[in-house]
């Protein structure tokens, strides 16, 4: 059984695995690149090892060096985390044969559920509904399609296989229109990804995004933790995450068939360890099959802060052979948890990655605050890796409590050095839909404007006016103080000029 | 110090009497103006009143953030303001328009070419950074003068991509 545990990943999820691996009192290896010799995991281990240059194909995806470094130091596991690894079912087959525990489930069931057509294959056996649709079907052709279209039924989607972000994909609402649609689509997708294959799937009005969290342990017990709300998403990232769904609520009913529906998905591949079922819901509350994230996923959390499990231990102890420590009667949930996403991104600038030192952050505390990061004052915010670089977790009473929380929280939370999407959600957190739960999967990108949002609230322009010309003030007099000093070598008419060249 | 300063169209009289005492449209007020632990995020006791904001200086003037609201405020004095005013207050837009990269970065393509004429709001460069790929616009309508870099380079924040006449 081992007691170290090599972590393949780095940012706030390394940071949150080492955590647990401490508090279980074992021992931890961060790995590394080259931009990352500072990063909170390093620090925090009590092993890390170099990987590579920055790039995370010279890093973080190197799946040899990785195996290379645990073996050298003696780890018995490998935790991937999410992304990089950690869906990669032949790294975790690597992992197996060279004698180590990989975190996480099977490379069968890895591969089982990254394969789209498997994926849905396997759980409409297991009586899993799924969405209707033509995906992991291979390329049809147009004859094809149409035929395939009225099994479907409309309103119906097309979407380019190569696709993402919306390119190559139409919207029908009958078969008349379909033929030009799909003509449309091909010669979309050919342009934007070169090749013209496109599926059908059923358009869902008003789809709501829902999780369910599994566990399931070697004993035989599978387990779900209740699910999570996913519908505010933007270009397919998310950007919140709430548990209990608004939408769910108070319907127990409801709760129970989606959880024992996940249960027997990830039954009918012989899942274990962590793992996530994502549906699609319809206004009527129909439920069907999306995807299964054979990982832990980013919104663990508030999961965690609802049910008290502690998700990242009970992986581990999965791992070691141990029996999970609930059974499903000991899971209930209590109150109400939300997750923000905070991104190096700039909200008021068509939400650009911003990059920079962390010169300054003051972090949220007090009642109900969690924040899982892995910045801290003087790390650099890199290019080469993903955006996300912190998480604010709430948990309230009751989810009007929680969003007070929130709103108290962001207000708190201070980043200096780099752009957030902090202001985006101090704007969700205000707009009325969100507060009655009234949101489907488009509503961000398509009802919901910061600008607007902005509009109507409690506004400060005279507070905000005093503060700019302080500032303006405040530069003015030092720049004349500069100009009067005159002990440049030039001229000062000479140095401004040099230097705006310069910012050319 | 006398200034003028303008949010949404809103024009604010603000005089600086000194470090404790502005007047803002005829009004007085004590204030307490100070930098909080590192610049930009400044802290304003008006009237005993608590406001703690950030402020960035922008492309036109600066920008505040308050209360998870975005203002953007333009600060003149009355020199400045006379200036303007005598200019005949229409700054017409000329010159080159030089594109920089807003973050560092890999480009991933340059969907137009030298002397090609663009609308406002065509997308001039395609640049990867933090996986994800981003669209940059043209803020205007002109003819593309020079390419500084080509698909494949990797170019440093605020590094000159191209111009636009």
């Amino acid at each position: 059984m081992f007691n170290k545990v090599l972590i393949a990943n780095r940012g706030e999820i390394a940071v949150r695995i080492i955590r647990a691996c401490r508090e279980l009192g074992m021992q931890t290896v961060a790995v590394f690149s080259e931009a990352d010799r500072q990063a909170l995991h390093v620090r925090y281990a009590d092993e890390a090892y170099l990987l590579g240059p920055a790039p995370s194909r010279d890093s973080y995806l190197r799946a040899e060096k990785i195996i290379d470094i645990a073996k050298k130091c003696r780890a018995g596991a490998i935790h991937p985390g999410y992304g990089f690894l950690a869906e990669r079912a032949d790294f975790a087959e690597a992992c197996h044969e060279a004698g180590l525990v990989f975190i996480g489930p099977k490379p069968s069931s890895i591969a089982a559920m990254g394969d789209k057509a498997i994926a849905r294959a396997t759980v409409a056996r297991a009586g899993v509904s799924v969405v209707p649709g033509t995906e992991g079907e291979g390329s049809l052709g147009d004859e094809e399609l149409l035929a395939l279209s009225e099994e479907i039924g409309f309103p119906l989607l097309i979407k380019a296989t190569a696709g993402g972000g919306g390119k190559g994909m139409r919207e029908v609402t009958n078969i008349e229109e379909m033929p030009a649609l799909l003509h449309a689509a091909r010669r979309e997708a050919e342009a934007s990804f070169g090749e013209g294959n496109v599926y059908l799937e059923k358009l869902v009005v008003g789809a709501r995004h829902i999780e369910i969290q599994i566990l399931a342990d070697t004993h035989g017990n599978v387990i779900h933790l209740g699910e999570r709300e996913c519908s505010l998403q933007r270009r397919h990232q998310k950007l919140l995450e709430e548990s209990p769904s608004p939408f769910v609520g108070d319907d127990e009913d409801m709760r129970q068939r989606m959880g024992e529906v996940a249960v027997r998905a990830a039954q009918s591949i012989g899942y274990l360890n962590a793992g996530t079922i994502e549906f699609l819901v319809d206004k009527n509350k129909n439920f069907f099959f999306l995807e299964m994230n054979t990982r832990l996923q980013v919104e663990h959390p508030v999961t965690e802060f609802v049910t008290g499990v502690d998700i990242v231990k009970e992986q581990i102890r999965i791992s070691r052979g141990r029996q999970m420590r609930y059974s499903q009667e000991d899971i209930t949930m209590n109150g109400w948890a939300i997750e923000c996403r905070i991104n190096a991104e700039d909200p008021y600038n068509n939400f650009l990655p911003s990059t920079g030192v962390i010169s300054h952050s003051l972090l949220p505390t007090g009642p109900g605050v969690r924040v899982d990061t892995g910045i801290y004052p003087g790390f650099t915010i890199s290019p080469y890796y993903d955006s996300l670089i912190s998480k604010l977790i709430v948990w309230g009473e009751t989810r009007a409590e929680a969003v007070l929380r929130m709103r108290r929280a962001l207000e708190e939370y201070k980043i200096v050095g780099v752009r957030t999407n902090i202001p985006f959600h101090q704007s969700l957190m205000d707009s009325m839909r969100f507060m009655t739960g009234h949101f489907d999967t488009r509503f961000v990108e398509e009802r919901f404007s910061i600008e607007a949002a902005e509009e109507g609230k409690v506004s400060y322009p005279d507070i905000a006016a005093i503060m700019a010309t302080l500032v303006a003030h405040q530069q003015t007099q030092r720049a004349a103080h500069i100009i009067q000093r005159g002990d440049r070598d030039t001229s000062n008419w000479k140095w401004i000029s040099r230097w705006e060249r310069l910012r050319r | 110090m006398k200034y003028i300063t303008t949010i949404d169209e809103r024009e604010f009289q603000i005089e600086i009497v000194d470090d404790h005492k502005v007047i803002i449209d005829g009004t007085a007020y004590a204030v307490d103006f100070d930098t909080v632990s590192n610049q930009p995020v400044f802290s304003l006791l008006v009237d005993g009143r608590s406001y703690e904001s950030y402020i960035y200086p922008g492309e036109e003037g600066w920008q505040v953030f308050l209360f998870g609201t975005l203002y953007l405020a333009t600060v003149e004095d009355e020199r400045e303001r006379r200036l303007r005013a005598a200019s005949g207050g229409n700054v017409v837009e000329r010159g080159e328009y030089f594109l920089k990269a807003p973050m560092p970065g890999l480009v991933i393509s340059i969907p137009v070419s030298e002397g090609q004429q663009i609308e406002q709001g065509d997308v001039l460069v395609i640049l990867e950074s933090m996986k994800m790929q981003n669209e940059l616009k043209s803020p205007r309508a002109g003819t593309i003068s020079r390419l500084r870099v080509a698909p494949g380079d990797n170019v440093e924040q605020r590094q000159t991509l191209l111009s636009v006449i």
